[in-house]
């Protein structure tokens, strides 16, 4: 692996990377409801200032941060560019043939290239400083008040965890059946796309079989050890809430609030 | 057609928090016709080294040659490196993948510009040599096979397109020992016949008997390189870095320890006995 994938984990030991998971997790909702509810440019502004502020605390270096974001600038221009000519025909600086471009598109173009980017790096701050079995427990935790109308959420977040857990040997299985049949000769940077298709079934047929085995092997492990879905006792208990926790939970719901009223 | 590492580094990940470098400044170079032994211990980047030296990496620093040509150069023509150079990988079973014996041990000749007839033969060639019979299983699912015979079926694909340069990782790990000695004897055989082979492996005895020269790496780095006797009569200097010289070896340092002057190059079992009973007159 050449690049490491986005939002991959970054462990640290700042601040947001000590806060609990859950509530990291309610924070990124809150927030995200605060940033879809903005509606003038100074307040993007004090949400950037403030998401710089989180990524300065968490010290997630500035291209982890970003990176995400970044991948789409391309998405980004055609956002803009969509808006700014098409979204308000009434006072247009200029018309011709069906392009109108005009100050309101311009804004509402920024508006929403802003509130895009700022939830991608809201989320990508969080994926950076939270663990994934971190991340699936804090939405096991969330989802736990289901558990009273009957929805197994315990089996849910035991599938979860244990999917999110084989992400990187599935990562790095792929790899090694890649190097192996590239050693044999097989070709994946055919330029002509049937070629491509065709180059892909001697990697996914030996990837799905190792995953089906690894599934059956793991299951095997997991009911020699005594875990049944059908007698669940124990029920898990979760640490409670820090000072730190209730405080970043109270800050981001003022800030959202903040927005939503305004 | 040699293979030649000038001071090649590696590192994973580089520029993140993962980073980690598993080769440091390493040269090496294997001659044509040699069959080289690779130990170390786990993480100590054999498996880097052997994918580097197979174009499967590309190195951080540093170069790789074959037969003088730096293979990561733009204009390296990487086909004419694919069907050179044969990889067989940790559990190679993995790689299987189509619905007949005879078209997957055939993957690797689908580029090669050789008739029909060369092909099939070649396909022939290698599964006999894995000590199958062609006719018998050419049609039927690789899949069908036991853990064992897999194994040797995908080794089967990668011998088809007559690499000159066989580079395996730890091939042995999990054969029972009939296979594995009949898959060291079939290794014997294509090096005689001219491949070099360079092998990862962490049982020095199966080394000693076959290898000619050892190359060790410790943390990156070159450890040891030289003569297989050479290289293991330091018996106690491996053993303080975690490797084990073999039992043959160690047999060899408990008789001498008795007083019995064998020289400390014994390291093959034949040799041992040889030594041994050279003791008594007939």
């Amino acid at each position: 692996m050449k690049q490491l994938p986005v939002g991959l984990y970054q462990p640290g030991s700042s601040v947001i990377h000590r806060l609990d998971g859950s509530a990291k997790l309610l924070c990124l909702f809150i927030l995200l409801a605060g940033v879809v509810h903005t509606a003038s440019l100074p307040g993007y502004g004090i949400w950037a200032a403030f998401t710089v502020c989180l990524i300065r605390l968490a010290h997630i270096p500035p291209g982890t941060a970003f990176g995400s974001a970044a991948r789409l600038k391309w998405f980004f221009g055609v956002i803009l560019l969509m808006n700014l000519c098409f979204y308000g025909p009434e006072h247009p600086w200029m018309r011709w043939w069906i392009f109108c471009p005009s100050y309101e598109g311009l804004i509402q173009g920024i508006h929403v290239v802003a509130r895009v980017f700022l939830l991608l790096v809201l989320s990508n701050v969080l994926m950076v400083s939270t663990a994934p079995l971190a991340m699936t427990d804090a939405m096991e935790r969330l989802l736990s008040p289901l558990r009273l109308i009957g929805v197994p959420t315990d089996l849910a977040a035991m599938i979860l965890s244990v999917a999110v857990q084989f992400i990187p040997t599935f990562f790095e299985e792929t790899d090694n059946i890649r190097k192996a049949q590239t050693a044999r000769g097989a070709r994946f940077d055919s330029p002509k796309l049937w070629e491509k298709a065709k180059a892909v079934l001697p990697l996914l047929v030996p990837v799905f079989l190792a995953a089906f085995q690894r599934a059956d092997e793991l299951s095997l492990a997991m009911e020699a050890r005594g875990y049944r879905t059908d007698r669940r006792v124990w029920k898990k208990k979760y640490p409670p809430y820090q000072a730190a926790d209730w405080l970043a939970l109270l800050l981001c719901a003022a800030l959202a609030a903040a927005f939503i009223i305004i | 057609m040699p293979i030649e590492l000038r001071e090649v580094s590696y590192t994973y990940a580089p520029g993140t928090p993962y980073a980690a470098q598993a080769l440091k400044k390493i040269s090496l170079i294997v001659r044509d016709g040699e069959f080289v032994g690779i130990m170390g211990r786990t993480g100590c980047g054999k498996s880097t080294l052997i994918q580097l030296a197979a174009g499967l990496l590309t190195p951080s620093a540093g170069q790789v040659f074959l037969d003088g040509e730096d293979i990561n150069e733009r204009h390296f023509d990487r086909n004419r490196l694919r069907q050179k150079v044969g990889v067989v990988f940790q559990f190679p079973e993995i790689q299987l993948f189509e619905t007949t014996v005879e078209k997957d041990t055939a993957f690797g000749l689908k580029y090669l510009d050789w008739s029909g007839e060369k092909k099939q033969a070649a396909v022939r060639r290698a599964l006999e040599w894995m000590g199958f019979d062609f006719e018998a299983v050419r049609n039927r699912s690789p899949f069908g096979f036991s853990g064992g015979e897999k194994r040797r079926l995908a080794i089967a694909g990668v011998l088809a397109v007559m690499p000159k340069f066989l580079i395996l990782d730890e091939p042995t790990a999990g054969l029972d020992p009939l296979s594995r000695e009949a898959f060291l004897e079939l290794l014997r055989k294509l090096h005689q016949g001219g491949m070099t082979v360079l092998m990862i492996s962490h049982d020095a005895d199966a080394l000693a008997e076959y290898a000619g020269r050892i190359v060790i790496l410790k943390e990156g780095m070159l450890f040891r390189d030289g003569p297989a006797a050479e290289v293991f009569s330091d018996q106690e200097g491996l053993k303080e870095n975690g490797i084990s010289a073999g039992q043959v070896r160690e047999m060899t340092e408990r008789l001498r320890r008795r007083g019995w002057e064998i020289p400390c190059g014994t390291i093959r079992y034949g040799q041992l006995l040889e030594e041994i009973a050279g003791r008594w007159p007939r």
